[in-house]
């Protein structure tokens, strides 16, 4: 491989991690924040029960996000710096706002949120929750701006070797972003959904004492797939008409045809399972009676993970050679000098450690799943104000 | 407007440095300062509610490092390249040693955490002060490792251990980990000062040249009317955690 398959597999090893924890992230948000809510409103301990429960889901999952993602804002830098040399005076706006507006905030929310109960008002509480799905969801929009603008620079013109900004509202309302950006965040719903789903299967394919707990969980996971899945589809098939606009010949190469098929493949099976198999066998909770189905549940859980990654793997692959589209070349992009020894090293390095952390994770997850509501640490007691006295010793 | 966006920098940079620095110098001083799995939960639970709020500046610095000065965004990092992959590992490591140390119970699986959050902590140090010394001498490529880079590396760490221990002692009052001492608020502003002073010398020694690389005045304007009226937010939530997490009961989710 020389220098450029290199930085390209680096980026694309450590953007399909990242986006693998952010999707279950931007689908549990909400759902975590509803949990939280009804548990405010009402005043239920099972409501409580459950917020802890998925939260700790999400915030075990919230902690690969951010290594993948500090690993992906350098890597313009390390290995990309041409493009910062390019289009960097239009590029960069959206970065510095999603890092500014978005996960500055989100970040500080989140710790009050999970250091905060028995601390905060219960509203104030909640009210952490809601804003960091709010800031998410503007990490997620900021994000979806940057990429469009690479799949079709929009609102920018070349000025002596450069491109410079004219119109930043049509970074905004770029084609390729109106109905990607909905797309995006429908697949984590779904995939939060699908999570639900999968956990409550198995506790009640187990018959643990939780059956009321994962019985409303189940409930809430497959509404959350059919909504999520439904707009996914929806605004999936909805882009065709942008791309045939701006990037004619996109899928037209093997890899990104195949990851195109595959995930429209997973995204309508899906969908037909979950609304016209799932959804109406919550009546009278027949999904949640009905044991040997259950099974069939779990399974379904790393789909919409596969189909997430297949649909960036499109996007991505059908944008070559082009880094930003009819623009600049991805390899002259490159920052000048670098080695494939030096690149190697690096890459073995991130997606060692990442790829390491990543499978610790998911089976720190799957442990909480397997735990369940019984023991979790998140809201759980605090350690006293005054450290425990050391014990008396008598000679 | 570039003053406005290099002051942005300045502020992001520096401020990274005293709060992020008690993180850090803590996270070092973990297995000196907490001598039992008991001390170390203490110590961990202190700081924990600040980290996140705390290193979220270095991502937001990055951000407007490529949002206001990208020519300098893609020349500094890459200039740095052996050190910025140290550092992110580093930050990973450490990073990785607080979410993940209270997440089994066993006392082996707790240790090798926190043996991570140790190593992270001093990797961090080490790698900024060797980056903010070759930034100084403008990028040396064969002198990232040499002796004033590594005589960087110790200042940072010492400052950063300095301010984590000033931490501890403000935050955990008389508490055997501390040795039974106590610091005021206004000595962890001082030794937060201190732990700054390396960041707030290397950007007034380097303001000529970021002004000069600062993005055209159209960047700068969409930036400062998007970003501007967020900065009271900003500002708002990070007070809020001080409110919240100052004194009282230690928090054990971290």
């Amino acid at each position: 491989m020389d220098v450029v398959d290199l930085a390209r597999l680096q980026f694309a090893v450590t953007g399909s991690l990242h986006f693998l924890f952010v999707v279950l992230t931007l689908g549990l948000a909400p759902l975590v924040a509803i949990m939280n809510t009804r548990h405010v409103l009402s005043g239920n301990p099972l409501h409580e029960r459950m917020t802890r429960f998925w939260g700790q889901i999400y915030v075990i999952n919230y902690a690969l996000g951010i290594f993948t993602g500090l690993v992906m804002e350098f890597q313009f830098g390390l290995n990309w710096s041409g493009l910062s040399h390019y289009a960097g005076d239009v590029f960069g706006a959206p970065l510095a706002m999603e890092t500014l507006l978005a996960f500055f905030l989100e970040s500080t929310f989140l710790g009050l949120w999970i250091f905060g109960w028995h601390r905060l008002p219960k509203k104030a509480h909640l009210a952490c929750i809601w804003l960091v799905t709010l800031t998410a969801y503007a990490s997620a929009f900021f994000v979806m701006v940057a990429n469009s603008f690479l799949q079709h620079p929009a609102g920018a013109v070349e000025e002596g070797g450069r491109l410079v900004l004219r119109d930043f509202g049509a970074l905004l309302t770029n084609p390729t972003l109106v109905f990607a950006l909905p797309h995006v965040i429908s697949a984590g719903l779904m995939t939060g959904g699908f999570v639900m789903f999968g956990a409550s299967a198995y506790h009640l394919f187990r018959r643990t004492a939780e059956r009321e707990f994962f019985v409303r969980s189940l409930r809430i996971g497959v509404v959350a797939a059919s909504i999520g899945a439904t707009f996914t589809v929806g605004f999936g098939f909805a882009q065709f008409g942008p791309i045939g606009s701006v990037q004619p010949d996109k899928f037209d190469g093997a890899v990104q045809g195949a990851a195109l098929g595959g995930m429209i493949l997973i995204g309508e099976l899906g969908q037909f399972v979950v609304l016209f198999a799932l959804l109406p066998l919550l009546f009278r909770d027949l999904l949640a009676r009905w044991r040997w189905l259950h099974p069939v549940l779990m399974l379904m859980v790393p789909l919409p993970f596969v189909a997430a990654i297949a649909g960036w793997i499109a996007r991505e692959v059908g944008r070559q050679p082009w880094l930003v589209y009819g623009r600049l070349r991805v390899a002259d992009a490159l920052t000048p000098g670098m080695t494939t020894g030096g690149l190697t090293a690096s890459l073995v390095a991130f997606a060692g450690v990442l790829g390491l952390l990543a499978v610790v994770d998911y089976a720190l997850i799957a442990r909480a799943v397997r735990r369940g509501p019984g023991l979790v640490a998140l809201g759980a007691p605090d350690l006293p104000a005054e450290p425990a006295p050391a014990p008396a010793r008598s000679l | 407007m570039e003053i406005l966006w290099f002051g942005t920098l300045a502020v992001l940079l520096i401020g990274y440095f005293a709060l992020e620095g008690f993180d850090i110098g803590l996270g070092m001083l973990l297995p000196v300062l907490g001598r039992t799995p008991a001390d170390r939960d203490r110590l961990v639970g202190a700081m924990g509610p600040f980290v996140l709020a705390n290193e979220v500046w270095l991502v937001a610095l990055v951000g407007t490092l490529f949002g206001a000065f990208p020519i300098l965004e893609g020349r500094v990092i890459s200039g740095l390249y052996p050190l910025v992959v140290a550092l992110l590992l580093s930050w990973i490591l450490r990073d990785a040693g607080l979410w993940f140390r209270r997440r089994v119970g066993g006392a082996s699986w707790r240790s090798v955490w926190d043996a991570a959050l140790c190593l992270g902590s001093a990797g961090l140090a080490l790698t900024w002060g060797m980056a903010l010394i070759a930034i100084v001498r403008g990028l040396p490529q064969d002198a990232l490792f040499d002796p004033p880079g590594i005589a960087g590396g110790i200042v940072v760490a010492a400052v950063f251990a300095f301010h984590g221990w000033t931490f501890a002692a403000w935050r955990l009052p008389g508490e055997p980990v501390v040795g039974g001492r106590r610091r005021s608020s206004p000595a962890l502003l001082g030794s937060a000062c201190v732990a700054a002073a390396p960041a707030a010398v290397a950007m007034a020694a380097l303001a000529s040249p970021i002004l000069d690389h600062a993005a055209p005045a159209a960047t700068l304007t969409v930036l400062s009317v998007m970003v501007l009226p967020c900065v009271p937010i900003m500002v708002g939530a990070q007070l809020w955690i001080w409110r919240t997490f100052a004194r009282g009961a230690v928090p054990t989710f971290f």
